[in-house]
């Protein structure tokens, strides 16, 4: 493998530039005070300050985060069974419906999202269709509701395929060996087949809780601009009141807080009684 | 399966062959203009339906065209250093992007059709001589509502403060920008919308914090035209022009211009310093100070021309817009003003904008 290695420069390379530059420029925005030239920096802490002591920022946050954790928690709830039940057919049709799954993925994202206020709104397709039967127009735009399905609709993909795939990697001999030991259907799945795919189930989750958390597109439109998250906040330092020192540290805020729970996450899957029996 | 996915990339492969055939001829406008391409850099919902394609087919050019939905997305874009030949931003934008030098001075003596611009927009305060910008659209903001469901005596009595009228609670959409929102708000109080005095920007912060708490309203940009279009809402802040789009389409629907003044606008046509083919920007400029070109462009989206010919036609007698209360802006009233460029007025307001909109009730 030795001879390779001169092969991964143009990768630090890339990275050097594309990621790592990025963000060490998010952090000197974050801890300056606008209106610096390039050869002198004043550095303040009044940014995060600012963010701190303003409860309407607080509370921006933790709407933002129960948001992406309710996302997620559903993405699981509706995503296993789904990816279960897709891993349970014969290889050739499972190829099919994963490439089902992965069709929307094809449209933008922004494209998908409208189309959803096309079949929310008042007079959309679903009220249209209540109406018919006498019901309704039952609200659901502009809502929590709205905001939620938009999110679990647009990142529930993510959750699928990556239990599908530890699913579908999973050695099916274990099982034979439950059935052999006298296990029933019901404890060979809680006790093989679940921890075998816990892997799967926390990339999924980290996959479909980072965009989000950070999702501003999808509050602006389904949540009528009343459910402000914080990437509606980031987006609109930068994009209309372009402070982009503030922006940035809220930025730092929410990059330190999702590493934070990639962390917790990643203890969660070396945690040997989550872990399964994987070699 | 694979026979889907090659009939799949074979179907995308040969509408982008489509797409590649339809622009030949170029070479003339190369000769000409140095490039056969324009990029232009517009408002979205802004343009006739043909005036793209009549102007490529006419120059043997390529127009890529992008669009943005506000101001200051528009000037982001441009500081992170993205080339335009054309763009199109308002009144106190343009104040900004002379004031920093961002723009290049027209040769007007390439602009001919400069002749055909309306009174009521020449020569405004942001740019005395149209040296840097020729405008493309004007009007003002007002208030759209649907004359069934809300009684036009209140909208006549209680001007913006309909906004905050409970009775329409649930039924507002608010244009999404903090320089609109807050005119309002400032407009209700009876102030300058350029005020500077803390007092009063306070006032007007409270004034827009108890309408977000009391109202349920849906902050919306250009989703506002459909949303209003199909009868959605009752009551919405829109740009005259989309309004008269509005009441064109749902005959439901009737504009007002509040007592108590309102923003008068205008966006003009410029072209930025980095531009690559400056030729052809003012060649793009002069054709939509052209009769056809303007005419198609307001009739199709509905705002005032800077066309005189044009304007009158589309208001007057037999015109498309005759009778429609939204298509030709009220001018010489002594209450509407023209927003003036101030950073740091717009980002006080652009701070508290965001925190009336994320406070809950």
């Amino acid at each position: 493998m030795k001879q390779f290695r001169s092969m991964v420069y143009p990768y630090v390379a890339w990275i050097a530039v594309m990621i790592v530059l990025p963000m060490l420029l998010i952090v000197l925005y974050a801890v300056t005070t606008a209106g610096n030239d390039v050869t002198t920096f004043r550095f303040t802490l009044e940014n995060f300050a600012r963010f701190f002591s303003d409860k309407v920022f607080l509370d921006v946050l933790w709407r933002s985060l129960f948001i992406a954790v309710l996302t997620t928690v559903i993405c699981v709830l509706l995503g296993y069974p789904i990816a279960y039940a897709i891993a349970q057919r014969p290889e050739k049709s499972n190829m099919f419906w994963v490439f089902v799954i992965t069709i929307p993925t094809w449209i933008n994202m922004m494209v998908r999202t409208y189309a959803w206020v096309g079949i929310l709104q008042d007079g959309g397709l679903i009220n249209s269709i209540l109406g018919f039967f006498g019901i309704g127009p039952v609200k659901m735009m502009y809502t929590t509701f709205a905001v939620v399905l938009g999110m679990v609709y647009n990142f529930i993909p993510f959750m699928i395929l990556q239990i599908h795939t530890s699913l579908t990697k999973m050695d099916k001999s274990y099982l034979e060996a439950a059935a052999d030991l006298g296990a029933d259907r019901l404890q060979s799945f809680l006790r093989v087949t679940l921890p075998l795919s816990l892997p799967g189930v926390l990339s999924g989750i980290t996959l479909v809780f980072l965009p989000a958390v950070s999702s501003f597109f999808i509050p602006k439109l389904l949540g009528g601009g009343q459910y402000v998250l914080i990437g509606n906040v980031i987006e609109s330092q930068f994009l209309t009141s372009g402070d982009w020192n503030f922006g940035s540290a809220i930025s730092m805020i929410m990059a330190i807080i999702i590493m934070i729970s990639m962390y917790v996450t990643r203890k969660v899957d070396t945690d040997p009684a989550a872990r399964g029996k994987e070699d | 399966m694979k026979k889907l996915i090659a009939l799949a990339l074979a179907g995308v492969l040969t509408l982008t062959a489509v797409g590649c055939s339809s622009q030949n001829s170029t070479s003339d406008a190369t000769e000409k203009y140095g490039s056969d391409t324009l990029k232009l850099y517009n408002w979205g919902e802004y343009m006739g339906e043909d005036l793209i394609s009549n102007f490529e087919q006419e120059f043997g050019v390529k127009v890529i065209v992008e669009y943005f939905d506000s101001n200051e997305m528009m000037y982001t874009k441009l500081q992170a250093g993205d080339s335009y030949d054309v763009l199109v931003p308002s009144d106190y934008m343009i104040e900004r992007l002379i004031s920093e030098d961002m723009l290049q001075e027209l040769d007007l003596s390439k602009i001919p059709n400069l002749a055909n611009l309306a009174e009521g927009v020449k020569n405004l305060p942001y740019d005395p001589d149209n040296s840097y910008s020729v405008p493309y659209f004007w009007g003002n903001v007002g208030i759209v509502y649907n004359h069934n469901n809300v009684d036009p005596a209140d909208v006549e009595a209680e001007g913006w403060n309909i906004l905050k009228d409970t009775k329409y609670a649930g039924k507002v959409y608010i244009y999404d920008s903090e320089r609109d929102a807050f005119m309002t708000a400032f407009k209700a109080l009876g102030y300058s919308m350029n005020t500077e005095n803390e007092d009063e920007i306070q006032a007007a912060y409270e004034w827009l914090l108890e309408m977000n708490n009391t109202m349920e309203p849906v902050y919306v940009t250009d989703e506002v035209i459909d949303g209003m279009a199909n009868g959605n809402k009752d009551i919405a802040v829109m740009y005259s022009g989309d309004a008269a789009y509005v009441l064109d389409s749902n005959e439901n629907m009737s504009y007002w211009m509040p007592n108590e003044g309102t923003n008068l606008w205008s966006d003009a046509m410029v072209i930025p310093k980095n531009a690559e083919n400056p030729a052809l920007a003012h060649e793009f400029i002069n054709y939509v100070l052209t009769y056809e070109a303007s005419y198609g462009n307001s009739e199709y989206v509905g705002y005032a021309s800077s066309n005189q010919q044009v304007l009158d036609e589309l208001s007057g007698e037999g015109g498309y817009y005759e009778g429609n209360e939204a298509y030709l802006p009220r001018s010489g009233y002594d209450k509407d003003e023209v927003f003036h460029d101030n950073q740091t007025l717009k980002k006080v307001l652009s701070e508290l904008w965001i925190k009336v909109k994320a406070s809950k009730s």
